[in-house]
């Protein structure tokens, strides 16, 4: 058993990296022309591989490891100095937004598929549960919009709640046809009838907050006007703090060690009396709720939803980014979520290529390493303490 | 409601069930002999039927117009690249996942088939409209009353209840058919046997997807019109019929492609004014019927090694 | 250590050196303008004509010495969908550079991109979309339109049908707000005018399968199937209604007017009548010069129907940035104002709704796999009979 070493040593090669990964963000938002990007795109790889081979890669992951909480402090600051740094610029907002709500979603899929082994491939569906929840709930209702978050994870939760006979009473390919089917009559179900505001979607009411109205432009002083994105961001950043630290703390906890129980070997685990059933139940509960919840505050922000934004194509971009960033690691989600969302934004050509590129990625990631980009790391309960 | 309209709502069901059921023989001869859930094979069906569509195309320009002929090299065409392409996915993708989760296979074939409707998409000139389907076969109709019978209807009916029928004496009275079966049953036996399971799985997955062609082009024929979302939702529908029907088991295929296309029929004789319900009546069924019998309606005979 | 800090410094910043790429000095000032349309998807070949049109408003003007600024078309895709628009139209309303835009085709999109450029204050005009509301129903200060609505579109299809002498319809719609809309006006006009609606059907946007539909509408045997919605499933209506034997005539509006469809039908093509707002291109003011410029710059794809005012949208966006200079609020402003302005489809007005009238409805027949003006074609001088007749 080594030593765990001393904190703030461990601290700095963390910090730094963080510091750099801003900084590279930083550019390649900024950055509009395209050869730009994909110099930025190249260099930045090189300089990831450089890292490796120096092993600097080693020591932030140690850094993670050893002092979480502080490094979640760290990124924290770095997202706010991100946002700070575009506090004008719409549209780089609306990205880094979008960015975190789905990365709520995508938290919620890693409980229910990367620690209880539960497929799902209704991520969208669920999500524009939220999202149509919170459309008409602040149309009809004088309900406090934070409420309306609540509401919109409650809501997917409780429909999903629907689907849990027959995702219980199946295993594997078949619990995943039964999400597929889901997904599909989700989305005819919401053209077909005009309550829903049918193929011609919903307008949304921008979200209010105590009186704050967060479609406003922040205005602080005579020259100094913040897009109103900057609300969303900020809003986004709570959210997705809260389900970080939820989904964290959940599988260091007992909670999170039954399900990967119940994940391993079902049969050995139904074995040894763990109740499977309710594990599994409460994974796909708690999933679905983050992703209603991210999805509310999605609706909120973009003004307008419709049907065709919750497609099965949609759900497989889900998939595909718990796949690509690490099963059941919450960091490499993050860094999934911005490649598959800021990429295809900045990078024009392949917007048009984007779904065929993120198949082929996770085919490629799927026959070669299939742990994903960040594997999970091996569950530890004293921090800095290495298992041999 | 008179005979008339009643005999149109069945030819439209029946046409809709045996495009179905081909499908899902596919889906539960992959199973069956590999224990795979391949979710390309839909999609696999969409590139047959372009692959049809080209050949048509490139017949026209070399100036051949002899109906018989084009439709014999349409789905030759169609048949043989789509086998090739099935023994190309079983070889690469499939097999080398045979030790990993089950789950790696389905998603792994989940990607694979957006990655051909994304190739046909862009790839293929204007891949994102619709295409037009030639219609190949004689169009003439008969009207009995207030039913429409077309011919071309009947022919692809019966092509394929022929081909039901061929693939159930291929499976049931040769020896490929033999060894398939062994393959399925255990495949360690058949091994010691003498059967060359690569070999078998590759033929398995050429079979399947030839019959997914013959699928897309039936498809093609019926519709008059292709285009490169019609994989995903053939296939799910597909894969629900399997399942309906018990995977591993042919006939319990067939069944289920046929029962899939009543409840859609029957959905859309309810309401006929929004009969786009019939899909969420239809997937509500399939989805109830999972929760009833997890294992289909013919059961499959699961045992499983812990 | 330290080597590893200065490797990461000097990547970084050569890097950051790319973000400043330096830029020639131009004697003009750039602006920038933004062109929305279906460049993808079954409209496609209207979303291209748009903005092939729209690019040619744009280039010409950059050829004449005597403009002021000189002009980038920033294009975008929005896939006739409603959400893939508000995407299209938040970026390009956020991006503060673009000072105008003309925008949609698609009228299920443009109804749902309108709080976007009043939100973000961007002066847009439309070039396609024929839905009223989108222009009647909001009281935006920044949407436009300068081709017509189809409440005219529909009332003159009523009265000549009528006047042919067809007496009972089926319609056959599609959901969205544009289906909807020609469903509503339609009928209303229709009815007015004496005729009988016997059943109203609504589909979706990409609906496959028509037999539902179909089977029960050759139960009640009407003498003209309208239909409401755009080229992909007006395609699908058509050959369906061919193989369940429905004989009626098919009536179409300004959606399938497009080269699309009669490819898509082939044969059955033949008979089918449709309306549109405006004079066909030739016959216009500008209509000459239009198609000799378009002509020039060897654009791989057509105009089609709504080509001239896509055209006369960007150029009257051109127009007004010259007049007042590159600022939102002023071309905002000088386009609520715009009264009896020139262009190629006729004087452009604007009603305290934003709204252009066209006065002129043409009706269509496809003839020999062409879409012909009614009056020109054998229908009209009686050598050949439309179904029903």
């Amino acid at each position: 058993m080594e030593q765990p070493s001393p904190a703030r040593a461990t601290l700095l090669p963390g910090i730094l990296g963080v510091a750099a990964a801003t900084v590279y963000l930083i550019l390649i938002l900024s950055v509009e022309s395209q050869t730009g990007i994909a110099l930025l795109l190249a260099g930045g790889a090189v300089v990831i591989l450089a890292a490796a081979k120096l092993g600097a890669l080693e020591s932030m992951r140690r850094s993670f490891l050893v002092s979480e909480r502080r490094m979640d402090l760290v990124v924290v600051a770095a997202l706010l100095l991100l946002t700070a740094f575009f506090y004008e610029d719409h549209f780089i907002l609306l990205m880094v937004a979008t960015v975190m709500t789905y990365m709520v979603a995508a938290l919620g899929l890693t409980v229910q598929f990367g620690y209880a082994g539960v497929l799902n491939f209704a991520g969208a569906a669920f999500f524009g549960i939220g999202c149509y929840t919170a459309a008409v709930l602040t149309k009809n209702t004088a309900l406090p919009h934070l409420l309306v978050l609540l509401a919109g994870g409650l809501m997917a939760a409780l429909i999903g709640a629907l689907l849990l006979l027959p995702v219980l009473r199946t295993r594997g390919h078949y619990s995943a046809v039964i999400t597929i089917a889901f997904t599909l009559l989700f989305k005819t179900f919401l053209e077909v009838n005009d309550v829903l505001g049918g193929p011609q979607g919903l307008r949304v009411d921008g979200m209010r907050l105590f009186g704050w109205e967060f479609n406003s432009n922040i205005e602080l002083g005579e020259d100094l006007e913040l897009s109103f994105f900057v609300n969303y961001v900020l809003g986004a950043l709570v959210l997705l703090a809260f389900a970080f630290a939820f989904v964290r703390r959940l599988e260091r906890s007992w909670a999170g060690l039954n399900m990967d129980a119940v994940r391993l070997d079902e049969t050995a685990a139904a074995c040894f009396g763990y109740n499977v059933a309710r594990w599994k139940i409460t994974a796909f509960m708690i999933g679905n709720f983050l992703a209603g919840t991210a999805g509310a505050l999605y609706a909120m922000m973009l003004g307008f939803i419709a049907p065709t934004n919750f497609t099965f194509g949609d759900s497989l971009i889900l998939v595909s980014i718990v796949l690509l960033g690490g099963i059941g690691n919450p960091w490499g989600l993050a860094v999934a979520t911005t490649i598959v969302i800021v990429l295809p934004e900045k990078l024009q050509i392949i917007q048009e290529y984007r779904f065929l590129l993120y198949a082929t990625l996770v085919i490629l990631i799927l026959l070669f390493r299939p742990l994903g980009l960040l594997p999970r790391p091996l569950r530890s309960y004293f921090p800095g303490w290495q298992s041999r | 409601m008179d005979a008339g309209l009643l005999s149109q709502y069945v030819m439209n069901g029946l046409m809709l069930g045996m495009m179905y059921a081909l499908v899902a023989v596919g889906f539960t001869l992959f199973f069956g002999v590999l224990d795979v859930i391949n979710f390309s094979h839909g999609d696999v069906l969409m590139v047959g039927a372009f692959t049809g569509l080209a050949t048509y195309i490139g017949l026209s320009e070399l100036g051949v117009a002899w109906p018989v002929l084009q439709v014999g090299a349409v789905v030759l065409a169609a048949t043989v690249c789509m086998a090739l392409l099935g023994a190309l996915i079983a070889r690469y993708l499939v097999l080398p996942l045979k030790s990993a989760p089950a789950l790696n296979t389905l998603l792994i074939t989940l990607m694979l088939g957006t990655v051909l409707r994304e190739s046909i998409r862009l790839f293929y000139p204007e891949g994102a409209n619709p295409k037009p389907f030639p219609a190949l076969l004689p169009t003439d109709a008969y009207r009995i009353g207030n039913f429409n019978l077309r011919v071309d209807n009947l022919l692809m009916l019966l092509a394929g209840l022929l081909v039901i029928v061929g693939v159930h004496l291929v499976i049931n009275r040769t020896k490929l058919g033999l060894a398939i079966r062994a393959v399925a049953q255990d495949e360690e036996t058949a091994k010691t046997m003498g059967i060359n399971f690569t070999l078998i799985v590759l033929v398995t997955f050429a079979i399947g997807s030839a019959l997914a062609a013959f699928a897309g082009i039936m498809n093609g024929l019926y519709y008059n019109e292709i285009n490169f979302g019609t994989g995903l939702l053939l296939g799910v529908i597909g894969f629900s019929s399997a399942i309906i029907g018990g995977l591993g088991n042919i006939y319990g295929a067939i069944l289920g492609g046929f029962i899939f296309a009543t409840l859609q029929t029957l959905g859309a004789v309810a309401l006929p004014f929004a009969s786009a319900y019939k899909d969420v009546f239809a997937f509500g069924v399939v989805i109830l019927i999972m929760a009833w019998r997890p294992t289909g309606l013919i059961g499959e005979k699961v045992s499983e090694r812990v | 250590m330290r080597r590893r800090a200065l490797t990461y410094a000097v990547t970084l910043a050569a890097l950051a050196a790319f973000g400043v790429l330096p830029q020639a000095g131009e004697a003009k000032e750039k602006v920038k303008v933004g062109f929305i349309g279906p460049l993808s998807g079954g409209t496609s070949s209207n979303g291209l004509g748009g903005r092939n049109s729209a690019d040619l408003a744009v280039q010409l003007r950059n050829a004449d010495a005597n403009a002021k600024y000189e002009y980038e078309l920033v294009v975008l895709d929005d896939e006739c969908k409603p959400d893939k628009g508000v995407q299209a139209a938040t970026k390009i309303a956020s991006d503060k550079d673009v000072i105008a835009a003309a925008t949609h085709y698609c009228s299920a999109v443009a109804i749902a991109t309108v709080d976007v450029y009043n939100r973000f204050g961007l002066p847009v005009i439309v070039w396609g979309a024929v839905l009223p509301d989108i222009t009647y129903g909001n009281d935006y200060k920044e949407v436009h339109r300068v081709n017509g609505t189809m409440i005219n579109q529909n009332e003159t299809a009523a009265k000549f049908m009528t006047g042919l002498g067809y007496k009972n319809w089926a319609v056959i719609h599609d959901t969205t707000d544009y289906g909807k809309g020609h469903n509503k006006y339609f009928s209303q006009y229709v009815t007015e005018n004496g005729g009988k609606i016997l059943g109203t059907f609504g589909v979706t946007s990409d609906q496959q399968d028509f037999t539902a539909e179909l089977t029960k509408i050759k139960s009640l045997e009407p003498e003209v199937i309208y239909f409401g919605g755009l080229t992909p499933i007006g395609v699908r209506v058509r050959a369906q209604m061919e193989k369940l034997g429905v004989d009626a005539l098919f009536e179409g509006t300004s959606g399938i007017v497009s080269d699309t469809f009669i490819e898509g039908t082939g044969d059955l093509a033949e008979g089918i009548v449709a309306f549109r707002e405006g004079a066909p291109t030739e016959t216009l003011p500008g209509g000459q010069f239009f198609m000799e410029q378009y002509e020039k710059q060897g654009y791989a794809e057509p105009s089609e129907a709504y080509g001239p005012f896509a055209f006369t949208a960007m150029n009257l966006i051109l127009d007004t940035i010259e007049a007042v200079g590159p600022d939102r609020k002023e071309v905002r402003n000088a386009l609520n104002a715009t009264q009896g302005h020139d262009s190629i489809v006729g004087e452009v007005s604007f009603d305290d709704h934003g709204q252009n009238s066209v006065a002129v409805i043409t009706k269509y027949v496809i003839q020999d796999g062409k879409w012909t003006v009614w009056e020109d074609s054998e229908y009209a001088a009686g050598t050949r009979k439309l179904k029903g007749m």
